[in-house]
């Protein structure tokens, strides 16, 4: 009785049809990664080109200082620290501060008592 | 009485194909809803920012609109309406009319709305600088009193955390009430511009303050419901009346048939419209940070910045972190500065949750909402290509 007796290992030709058979899945699988990147990236590519208009208008500007703005000045010296530029003053403190939370009630009643006053 | 507040400024429309990417989103998970039925939000911990707005593909979740009032009031020639506009708007504007994004039309915007028929055209960047002077002095302040310099008793403690986004704040009362002190007591710009608008620039250009109208044009929908809230009326009116988002502006434009792209340069007008570069960098994540640097180096150290790029806090990382050391004059040494910027509120609890529990090394924290900071914000250009 003659069995037939499969040969050990693999023949050359189911070699090759199993290494293409990987090659081309990898081939494939990497184009719809690759398609798959590209997309996450430029759906967040606006916010980089966003932020560099930003900077780049930035560097433009000839005054790049808060403290240097001559209007910013003025408004100190005319209105909000009479004769001085001086932040936190107590005009300031009235038109330019708040508060948060349980406080709010409370800076309601002090802003309409201030009104109340002025008239 | 129903007001804006209870009302919430962000509501899902019947066009939601309950595709669940929103509760993804959404910082605080305000939104929920089974498979197959229309979504909801939860007005009581939503904190406004829109993220979920400008990320749904269906385009089902819309913002409250003050278009109509806005248009009312320029019609009124009994009005006089003023407009700011936000750091952030200039270099996203563009992409409505087909530029790529990051473009700046800042002279066109200003040319724009003159064509609108705003009164006068102002400049929000002008209340950022004025914000860095209030926060930034107030920084200054807290690391006094911490360091016990006589006659700062009064300051706040340490870290000092920003106060310009209306979505943090909003978050930081609902859920953490105890890190209120922590917050700096500067209004935002928006705010900021509003009080200054009705009381000295309506004292300088000799109008009635009750007659103003202050519309902003913002790049975000929280600011919709800051404007909205009870205290800001330190000028005896209501300080910002009616916000418009990037995207209502340039349907505004489009409306009146305006050819944005062929508009002569304009400028914005005097008395509160000036700004710097500190001010511009304010719609990036980090800017505030580096702004409020540029000056609190300037005036501790009396020294003139050779390089005024603090490019350590620049990126787009969720949490930044870097220690800036700044020569103090009248203490005689020098102090390490230790800031922290926060972009996304998903990232923002552990920190919080440090300097709760006394082991934060920090001095002063920036926490932005938005992913990437204003210029990415709920009121911006959509973008659906990119899907």
């Amino acid at each position: 009785m003659s069995v037939f007796i499969e040969k050990e290992g693999i023949t050359r030709r189911q070699f090759f049809k199993g290494a293409g058979l990987i090659t081309v899945t990898a081939i494939v699988a990497g184009v719809f990664a690759k398609i798959g990147i590209d997309m996450f990236k430029a759906s967040n590519a606006y916010i980089e080109q966003r932020i560099s208009g930003l900077y780049t208008l930035d560097e433009k500007m000839t005054l790049r200082k808060s403290h240097e703005n001559p209007e910013i000045l003025k408004l100190y010296k005319d209105f909000l620290s009479p004769g001085d530029v001086k932040p936190l003053s107590e005009k300031a403190h009235h038109l330019l501060h708040t508060k948060y939370g349980n406080d709010i009630p409370q800076l309601i009643a002090e802003l309409k008592n201030h009104q109340h006053n002025a008239a | 009485m129903i007001t804006l507040q209870d009302q919430g400024i962000i509501q899902v429309n019947n066009s939601c194909k309950a595709c669940d990417h929103c509760t993804f989103i959404c910082p605080t998970q305000a939104i929920s809803g089974k498979i197959g039925q229309k979504h909801k939000i939860n007005q009581k911990i939503c904190i406004n920012c829109g993220q979920c707005l400008i990320n749904c593909p269906f385009g089902a979740i819309d913002d409250i609109s003050m278009v109509d009032k806005v248009k009312e009031a320029l019609a009124d020639p009994e009005k006089f309406v003023v407009v700011q506009e936000a750091p952030a708007v200039r270099v996203a504007l563009g992409e409505e009319f087909g530029l790529a994004p990051g473009t700046n039309v800042k002279t066109k915007m200003y040319t724009a709305l003159r064509l609108l028929g705003f009164d006068k055209v102002y400049d929000t960047e002008f209340a950022a600088d004025l914000t860095i002077m209030e926060e930034g002095t107030e920084l200054i302040q807290r690391v006094y009193n911490a360091l016990g310099v006589e006659g700062f008793e009064q300051a706040g403690p340490l870290p000092q955390f920003t106060s310009c986004c209306p979505a943090w704040i909003k978050y930081a009362e609902d859920k953490y009430p105890h890190i209120l002190p922590h917050i700096s007591s500067a209004k935002s710009p928006q705010q900021m511009f509003g009080a200054v608008a009705k009381t000295y620039a309506a004292e300088q250009l000799n109008i009635d303050p009750a007659k103003m109208v202050v519309v902003s044009v913002m790049p975000c929908t929280a600011k919709k419901y800051e404007c909205n809230r009870p205290e800001f009326i330190a000028s005896g009116y209501k300080d910002v009346d009616f916000v418009l988002t990037t995207r209502e502006l340039a349907q505004l434009i489009k409306e009146n048939n305006i050819d944005f792209l062929n508009l002569e340069d304009g400028s914005a007008d005097k008395f509160i419209g000036l700004s710097t570069g500190a001010a511009t960098i304010f719609g990036v994540t980090g800017g505030v940070m580096e702004a409020a640097l540029r000056t609190a180096y300037e005036i501790l150290s009396e020294k003139t910045l050779d390089k005024i790029e603090f490019k350590a806090v620049r990126g787009t990382e969720p949490v930044r972190e870097a220690t800036i050391e700044i020569p103090v004059k009248t203490l005689g040494k020098k102090l390490p500065v230790n800031v922290c910027v926060v972009t996304g509120l998903k990232h923002v609890d552990n920190v919080i949750n440090d300097v709760l529990a006394g082991r934060s090394k920090y001095h002063f924290i920036e926490v932005m909402n938005c992913p990437g900071g204003c210029i990415n914000g709920g009121g911006q250009p959509i973008r659906r290509d990119t899907y």
